[in-house]
């Protein structure tokens, strides 16, 4: 690739982050009428919902963040083993859309649930209670992988320090440990608080007469197609996103600079050894049960009142198209991995590796903004925006919104690891004469498989489980078959739903089953190769 | 036809640089002759680096010419100008053995790919790598990795070597191995070397001649014997002497030698 070839592909990228991000967002600026705003604020409703979110929120963000602060700190502070597979049973509730979390809840407590009718208890799911444990169960996993990660690299020597001063386990904590957690802490609280704040499937579905805002928008937008007032609440839920982001972007800036000398070293404790296992085997039986239900429902005759096991819900399921939109499911989730993967990784491939100018750092917060952006905010603005134009009502537009709305994570990742190599790369390459797209295919691609196979991954499950940003972008043709939840779930289709939620959990599984194949056989060929020149 | 510029491998002529409103080459002119090693000695900051990459041709001068055997090559891009370049932190692929990273950039060049192998082995050979061919960079000690950037860069076989403060990266020990390995391999070679460095001992050790710089401007370029003869000025006083007699002050004591002004 030469220079000119190279600079025209950038702006290509600029281009079209420009068109498939930041022009929609401004148009739906553009659309907010000021009656609207007027009438949107002084209706009745509004306080409670302003109120609704808010408690509900901060509610189940606090001991979300609290359960995964629990759980991350049993597996990097303590000898308990099989760390690796709680570790990865404790994310399985990312492997599903948010509101199966919501008809997992239904299936369990609801009033004509398994367990209300086991044990004769009834817990008022449908309003605060069903919307706090729905919200915990869907957001924990990702805070636990954040935390998890903050804790494997603190540096051990500050401990050590501390113990030579003679500082109690408590001093410890409170002086090194919570400072040291306080940056990144705050970015975990902010991510989980906007990922429940801005989400519709768990209210939807528990939030029983309570409305939040994500409910009201998306019950405005679907049901009454009044967009205007719709792209209000879209404001109102871009507004802590967007200021989540700029801290988080303040507190990214600083808070890298340390580096790990030492890994920590956990001492020997019994007692904290055996609360841990209990915990951790608690909360994975909490989690699973859940998952196990809609395996046992999907297979019995008809639920409560004949449960013996029969095919006829996958029958029904499948004549009810769960089989057609299982393939939209996949051929969106397919493509948009692969062009995703291919569109972040040559991003970052852009902003990583060569000289810091304006376009690049355009380029790198463009690609970053997308986490700012809730996808039910998204996905309005793309139907304001390309209604009328030729990818709408296709498969591709959902494509292209779901690659748009889970950019950041992947281009991050991608950023991060090509950052590490050696700055000079490029230096010696241009004057051995090797080009810019050869030393892409020879050096940095087969440096990185690693990490673009999660990457892809991240893509492939994302897009199967999403119903935010596709929410207002589907119609019957293209719809994926997480969106068939809320429709199915709405005609009391509740054995069809659980189907669905094995069904995407099913996929994912098996996608991350053949992740860690390839990642093994990587790891293989790797050790093969060392060997041989050992 | 005998000039001052084809008699000499490499001419600088007026060279400036300006970044951001400061001038980081004030209109330098020196040359290099064929086979000779010549360091650029300064501090930090004196502008040294940016003389080596717009050489190479990395970054563009604002003004002045660069000759090569009597030649303009300021518009041509890096790989064209015949030059190599080897970095403080070596830039080894990562994913390649050693015989790999060697064979790579050979293998790119029409006129070297056909023997690229060989040329390749045999370079790794003459830097005594025999035995770590099919090592990966990560496997080898950091003066290895050095020897193989070196190495990656000779068997191109280009006129001018550019050397980025070599061996500054390596423990005490590593690099005064390097040090005399460095000269060595030029004699093998036969190769024209310019080396960047900030410590006054490498250059005086190492150099044919030593070109002062400081703050964008050449204070002194001579052998080392003349300028520590005959310093120019009082920044080579302070900067280069001083600092030398400084270090050697004790041995110099005892031999007798130590000036007094």
């Amino acid at each position: 690739m030469n220079n000119k070839g190279y600079k025209a592909i950038k702006f290509l990228i600029l281009a079209f982050l420009l068109v498939s991000v930041v022009f929609p967002l401004v148009n739906l600026l553009l659309r907010i009428r000021w009656e609207d705003i007027t009438a949107v604020c002084s209706s009745p409703q509004f306080g409670d919902m302003i109120k609704n979110s808010l408690l509900t929120t901060l509610t189940a963000t606090f001991l979300s963040v609290g359960l995964a602060m629990l759980l991350a700190w049993c597996i990097n502070r303590t000898n308990i083993r099989f760390r690796a597979i709680f570790s990865i049973l404790f994310t399985l509730p990312m492997l599903i859309p948010s509101i199966s979390h919501g008809m997992g809840l239904v299936l369990l407590f609801g009033d004509n649930g398994l367990v209300t009718n086991l044990l004769g208890i009834n817990i008022q799911l449908f309003g605060f209670c069903g919307f706090v444990i729905g919200s915990m169960l869907y957001s924990f996993p990702v805070a636990f992988l954040m935390l998890t990660d903050i804790l494997q690299y603190e540096d051990y020597t500050v401990y050590e320090s501390a113990q030579v001063l003679g500082l109690s386990k408590f001093q410890q904590f409170r002086t090194i440990t919570l400072p040291n957690m306080r940056k990144p802490l705050i970015s975990v609280i902010f991510a989980v608080f906007t990922m429940i704040f801005t989400d519709y499937g768990v209210p939807l579905v528990v939030g029983g007469k309570m409305m939040t805002l994500p409910v009201y928008m998306y019950r405005e937008v679907i049901g009454l197609m009044d967009f205007s007032k719709g792209a209000i609440i879209g404001v109102i839920l871009l507004l802590p996103a967007v200021i989540a982001f700029i801290i988080d972007l303040k507190n990214k800036d600083s808070g890298n600079s340390s580096t790990i000398t030492k890994p920590y070293i956990v001492g020997k404790n019994k007692l904290r050894d055996g609360l841990s296992y209990v915990f951790c085997i608690v909360t994975i039986l909490l989690i699973s049960l859940p998952l196990l239900t809609f395996a046992y429902l999907s297979f019995v005759k008809q639920y409560p009142i004949n449960m013996s096991f029969s095919f006829d819900n996958v029958k029904k399921s499948f004549d009810l198209g769960v089989g057609m939109y299982l393939i939209n499911s996949l051929t969106i989730a397919l493509l948009t991995a692969l062009i995703g993967l291919a569109a972040t990784y040559f991003t970052a491939y852009l902003t990583a590796r060569s000289k810091k100018s304006f376009s690049n750092m355009t380029l790198h917060l463009i690609s970053m903004v997308s986490l700012a952006i809730p996808g039910i905010v998204l996905g309005l603005s793309y139907v304001l925006f390309f209604k009328g134009s030729l990818i709408y009502g296709t498969l591709i537009i959902l494509v292209l919104v779901n690659m748009v709305h889970f950019f950041a994570s992947p281009y991050l990742l991608a950023y991060n690891s090509l950052n590490k190599f050696n700055e000079n790369l490029e230096d010696v390459s241009a004057t051995l004469g090797i080009s810019k797209i050869k030393m892409l295919l020879d050096v940095y691609i087969p440096c990185t498989k690693e990490t673009m196979l999660e990457m892809f991954s991240y893509l492939f499950v994302n897009a199967m489980v999403t119903i935010s940003a596709v929410s207002f972008l589907a119609n019957f043709k293209n719809l994926p078959l997480a969106l068939l939840i809320p429709q199915f779930d709405s005609q009391s289709l509740i054995e069809a739903t659980a189907f669905i939620s094995i069904v995407i959990f099913g996929v994912n599984i098996l996608l991350k089953l053949a992740i860690y194949l390839i990642r093994r056989r990587i790891h293989v060929q790797e050790a093969v190769k060392g060997g041989e020149s050992a | 036809m005998h000039t001052y510029e084809t008699e000499n491998k490499l001419v600088v002529k007026n060279l400036s640089k300006i970044y951001d409103g400061t001038e980081i080459l004030k209109n330098i002119s020196f040359e290099v002759k064929k086979g000779e090693f010549l360091s650029v000695l300064g501090p930090s900051g004196c502008g040294k680096t940016t003389l080596l990459r717009i050489l190479i041709g990395l970054e563009r001068q604002d003004g002045g010419q660069i000759l090569k055997d009597g030649k303009e090559i300021s518009q041509l891009a890096p790989s064209a100008r015949g030059m190599g370049i080897i970095f403080q932190n070596y830039a080894l692929f990562p994913n390649m053995t050693v015989l790999q990273n060697v064979e790579y950039a050979l293998k790119i060049r029409k006129d070297l790919a056909a023997a690229s192998r060989k040329t390749a082995i045999h370079t790794l050979e003459q830097l005594g790598l025999e035995e770590h061919l099919d090592k990966k960079p990560n496997q080898l000690s950091g003066g290895q990795q050095q020897r193989v950037a070196i190495a990656r860069t000779l068997a191109l076989k280009p006129d001018i070597v550019l050397l980025d403060e070599p061996i500054s990266a390596l423990d005490v020990t590593n690099r005064e191995i390097m040090k005399k390995e460095l000269k060595a391999i030029q004699k093998k070679f036969d190769s024209t070397m310019i080396f960047i460095t900030h410590e006054q001992e490498e250059a005086f050790y190492l150099s044919d001649r030593i070109m002062v710089m400081s703050e964008g401007n050449i204070e002194q370029i001579d052998t080392p014997a003349n300028i520590y003869s005959h310093p120019a000025n009082q920044y080579i006083k302070d900067f280069v002497i001083a600092h030398l007699e400084q270090k050697y002050e004790s041995l110099l004591k005892c031999t007798g030698r130590i000036r007094h002004e």
